[in-house]
């Protein structure tokens, strides 16, 4: 097929409704139109908290980095396994993501919003005012759950959508289908690499097999925690993160030097919480992640020896380095280092241990190959062959530099016989959005229609219909 | 002629005026993006850069006078679905709905939505949309199962041992609900089965056992095999249900098993398994690539070796007006199986049709044309100081050029030049040569007549022949020294009986001495001599034998020489 031709009417099957595609994940929230190929609204998931004026006041969206309120709190309110904790907040974060950008706040009641003066025996009964103020009462809604979402999850989650959100039609579907539809594949091996967890998902004519579904706590923050604990054991000096709203001016040093800068200080009173710190130190560290680290392209592992008989070790130690500038001026050249950082993702015996971390070290089953083994050891021995001719990455932290490379050195030597493809979209928001993407293309297609939970429905058989339904 | 040869001719001067230049017509084109007056100034050398404004073309002219078809946002439902759900996309405002004055300007969504809402274009005429069929319903469509067996039918036909009644009904409610993909089935398969008592924590649970697709399917194959069989019994079944029948009623739950557990191992392989197999795999891949080639090269060869007339005998090919025959048929069967000539493009040219030369080359490759060719000389001299290359003695013994100083007609065997020697002209020489060269172990036809071996073969021959010539000399002399001896001693016996003395012995001796020739005479001497000799008729007779003997010793020296 040539890309450059239109599609045909029949097999474009396209059919908009203008439902939201809404797509929780542990660090960030993306909503959008489904039919558009990126999210419109990207909010991290974490919100902060803090009180003013004896009142408690919420933050959402991007505006939890910005200002360093005085006892400024950040929280997340879904667990370190993805599975929604809070769902008051969870409901306010995700009901900010598309209002925020996409539905916009609906008109109150005009009794109510405080432009008219009303007399007090005018008010409206409660019922007509909440009809009102539901946001989402013209959009169907697709939301997206991990794989190994508990059934109590599910109800919760269309619960608020069609009560507290009035949906007309709501679906809720697996975000490793969802990856595996933006890369046209209705069967495949999702290998998801989240910033809290990463997950290998097997999916067979859109469906997930249950008793594949793997995941572990080896994502992106506990990159971050490895990248912490090179840090400490830095040499010359240990590097320390200072957040760029700690320093108010710098001044450039060579490389390796001590860091000149001037600091910002809080009183201790008006200093926010140390969780806004270690989000704004996250932050850094996934730039840190974003321009340095590298994943040892393979194809043995970092610890071993190479063919030539060097070990791969003195090998990473001789390629250049890489610099990186931290926000108070420090830079240094990062060696063989920015190697080991991600190097237990695939063998857990090169984890870098770190008893501050609150991670602990990683058993060698939640590595990605054994996880990729278990998945497959749990499906159908005729559908091994085919997963993993279809192997899907997706996943922000899948951008990894020579993730991909890895990875399919690694699946090629576990697995010799048959042929191992891995399929990674190139485009950077194409990786990091790709089960939004898969939504906003199920969402948007004319035969899809037929499986949206409708409001009637869901009022005829409670929330256990999402359980039926969303299989 | 030219106007300036005239002048010349006429004494004129060169170029008295210059002639009224005729104005040449070139209407270039103006290319468009540019004003009339521009184009005026840039002279009649039009600028070498192609003018070609980049500017965006839009919608043709004629589009402008279509009436703008405004979209809308409209209710639709599913009539896939049960519920009635009212959702909105995009749709054409149908005709009658439309506002009879025009609009100006397409609304800016139309671009975008002509793409996107491409199915409803079809639906203008239809008055009322609510009422027409949503088009991707007919997409909904579930697989054909088997009707759903009663209870009747199920005491009576589907009774198991191993599957309860409630566990068959969620194995069949699993298969409806997941369209008989029984990959899901298996993923999502969870019998619970259910407690009439409360729960008792003490309770014996009867041990969960684990069901794999193969007992899953081999169930649900008999049920759907035998609800199939209840609606149609097989002998009214259509071919496509008999055959489907018969497929479910002989799926093998243990066969799949076995045929999974093989599938697991040559997914399990090791690295090593798997780079031996490819490295056999390419062996056969080679092999068989080998053989094919091998078979068709030898195709080829005999399709080469193919000759029209075979016959035996090359006798009649000897003389030159038989080699123009061949070459007569040859090229016959060559025309007639309109091929590229074998002769090459040229055919040789032979001059006064040089037989040959040409027949020399015929059958086989073109290497001997050649060669015979440049020798004879026939081939121009230019062409021949490009071809013949000065080759030293070892290259020479290295490619096996030889020089012949004379060439007779035809085609010679080497094979055939080592067999004529071994015939000599006399059955028996033959045969004597025969027995020498078996008792050297030494076939009569050479297996290998290379030009060296034949000729250590024609030096064993000649001395073969030496050695039999000596014997046959050495056999006459002594079988002559014998008859001279015989004559002797009846001399002596004579002289004896002269002189009285007689003795049993000569009778006993002469037959001894006869035998002896005899012996001697086997093959060399003709019978005659033997009797004529112990006839012993005196010297005279002596003579005549041994002319007789030098006589055939005459003979064998000449063939010798020959």
């Amino acid at each position: 097929m040539n890309p450059s031709n239109p599609p045909q009417a029949a097999e474009y099957g396209g059919d908009e409704v203008s439902a939201i595609v809404l797509d929780p994940g542990y660090s960030t929230t993306r909503a959008g139109f489904a039919g558009e190929d990126a999210p419109k609204s990207l909010i991290p998931t974490y919100y902060g908290k803090y009180n003013a004026d004896g009142q408690e006041k919420l933050v959402f969206g991007d505006d939890v980095f910005v200002t360093p309120r005085p006892g400024l709190s950040i929280h997340n309110p879904i667990g370190r396994d993805g599975i929604v904790e809070d769902w008051d907040m969870a409901e306010r974060v995700w009901e900010h993501s598309f209002i925020s950008r996409l539905t916009g706040t609906k008109a109150g009641n005009p009794f109510q919003n405080g432009l008219n003066d009303v007399s007090p025996d005018e008010l409206p009964t409660e019922m007509e005012v909440e009809s009102e103020e539901k946001p989402l009462s013209d959009s169907p809604l697709l939301m997206t759950e991990p794989g190994w979402n508990p059934a109590k999850a599910r109800e919760k989650t269309i619960e608020i959508a069609m009560e507290k959100w009035d949906t007309p039609a709501f679906y809720l579907a697996r975000s490793g289908v969802l990856a595996a539809f933006a890369s046209g594949k209705a069967s495949a091996l999702v290998i998801d690499i989240g910033a809290s967890n990463i997950s290998v998902t097997p999916i067979h004519d859109g469906m997930i097999l249950k008793r594949g579904v793997q995941h572990s706590p080896l994502g992106g923050d506990y990159i971050s925690s490895q990248i912490n604990a090179i840090f400490k054991a830095n040499s010359p000096q240990p590097i320390t993160i200072t957040p760029h709203y700690l320093i108010s001016s710098k001044t450039a040093v060579e490389a390796g030097q001590p860091p000149q800068a001037k600091y910002k200080t809080f009183p201790a009173d008006k200093a926010p919480d140390a969780s806004y710190r270690a989000l704004l130190e996250e932050r850094t560290l996934s730039e840190f992640k974003e321009c340095v680290v590298q994943v040892w392209p393979g194809p043995t592992k970092l610890s071993a020896p190479s063919p030539t008989g060097v070990s791969n070790e003195d090998l990473a130690r001789n390629t250049p380095g890489r610099p990186f500038e931290f926000p108070d001026g420090y830079n240094q050249v990062f060696g063989v280092d920015r190697f080991r950082a991600v190097e237990s993702l695939f063998d857990a015996k090169a984890a870098i241990p770190d008893p501050e971390s609150p991670f602990p070290p990683p058993t060698p089953a939640q590595t990605i190959p054994e996880l990729v083994k278990a998945s497959l050891a749990g499906v159908d021995v005729d559908l091994r062959p085919h997963l993993l001719a279809n192997v899907v990455v997706t996943g922000g932290s899948s951008l990894l530099y020579g993730f991909t490379d890895r990875l399919n050195h690694e699946l090629m030597q576990m697995f010799p016989g048959p042929r191992v493809r891995v399929t990674a979209p190139g485009n950077t928001s194409e990786r990091r959005f790709g089960s939004w993407i898969g939504g906003s293309i199920l969402a948007s297609l004319g035969t899809f229609h037929q499986m949206w939970i409708s409001k009637k429905e869901y009022e005829e058989h409670g929330p256990n219909i999402v359980e039926k339904r969303c299989k | 002629m030219a106007a300036a040869d005239v002048r010349d001719m006429l004494d004129l001067p060169a170029e008295g005026q210059p002639r009224p230049h005729k104005k040449q017509k070139v209407v270039e084109k103006r290319p468009e993006g540019i004003t009339r007056e521009l184009y005026a100034l840039l002279g009649e050398r039009a600028p070498p850069i192609a003018i070609n404004e980049n500017k965006y073309k839009g919608r043709p002219k004629w589009m402008n006078k279509l009436r703008v078809r405004p979209w809308s946002m409209a209710p639709f439902t599913n009539n896939a679905r049960s519920d009635g759900l009212v959702l909105h996309h995009w749709q054409r405002k149908h005709e009658s709905a439309r506002p009879p004055a025009p609009t100006p300007a397409p609304a800016p969504e139309e671009s975008q939505m002509e793409v996107d809402q491409p199915k409803e274009e079809g639906k203008e005429d239809v008055p009322k949309l609510l009422e027409q069929e949503y088009a991707f319903a007919k997409y909904n469509v579930k697989p054909r199962l088997p009707q759903r067996y009663t209870d009747d039918e199920y005491n009576r036909h589907l009774q198991s041992d191993d599957w309860s009644r409630e566990e068959t009904d969620y194995l069949v409610d699993l298969v409806t609900e997941y369209d008989i993909r029984w990959v899901l089935i298996a993923d999502r398969y969870d019998y619970q089965p259910r407690m009439d008592t409360e729960p008792d924590a003490n309770a014996i649970v009867p041990a969960k056992h684990h069901r794999t697709m193969e007992q899953m399917k081999a169930r649900y194959y008999y049920i759907a095999a035998t609800m199939l069989s209840l609606e149609h019994p097989p002998s009214e079944m259509s071919e496509a249900e008999f055959e489907l029948h018969e497929k479910m009623l002989k799926f093998d739950p243990d066969r799949e098993r076995d045929r999974k557990e093989l599938a697991a191992l040559q997914l399990n392989r090791t690295a090593d398994e798997v780079r031996e197999e490819a490295m056999l795999l390419e062996e056969l891949k080679r092999i068989t690539s080998n053989e094919q080639n091998f078979i068709t090269e030898r195709r080829e060869l005999y399709s080469r070796l193919e000759v029209p007339i075979s016959v035996g005998n090359t006798t009649m090919y000897q003389s030159s007006a038989g080699l123009s025959q061949l070459l007569q048929t040859l090229l016959q069967a060559d025309k007639s199986k309109k091929r590229r000539s074998i002769l090459g493009d040229g055919a040789i040219p032979s001059p006064a049709g040089q037989t040959p030369t040409t027949a020399g080359g015929l059958g086989r490759a073109e290497t001997p044309v050649t060669q015979a060719a440049n020798k004879k000389g026939s081939i121009t001299s230019k062409d021949a100081t490009q071809m013949v290359r000065t080759l030293t003695t070892a290259e020479e013994a290295k490619y096996g050029v030889q020089h012949h100083e004379r060439v007779s007609a035809g085609v010679q065997f080497r094979s055939d030049r080592a067999q004529r020697l071994t015939q000599a002209k006399s059955n028996v020489q033959t045969q004597k040569l025969a027995n020498a060269l078996s008792e050297l172990e030494i076939p009569v036809r050479l297996f290998m007549p290379t030009e060296r071996v034949c000729k250590d073969f024609e030096k064993l021959i000649q001395s073969v022949n030496l050695l039999l010539d000596a014997r046959k000399v050495s056999e006459k002399v002594e079988s002559e020294i014998r008859v001279l001896e015989a004559a002797k001693m009846e001399r002596e016996r004579k002289s004896r009986e002269a002189a009285g003395i007689s003795g049993p012995g000569a009778d006993s001796e002469h037959p001894h001495v006869k035998k002896e020739t005899e012996e001697g005479d086997t093959g060399l001497l003709g019978h005659s001599t033997a009797p004529q000799n112990t006839q012993g008729n005196g010297e005279g007779n002596h003579k005549r034998s041994a002319s007789v003997l030098s006589g055939a010793s005459d003979k064998d020296n000449k063939r010798q020489r020959r």
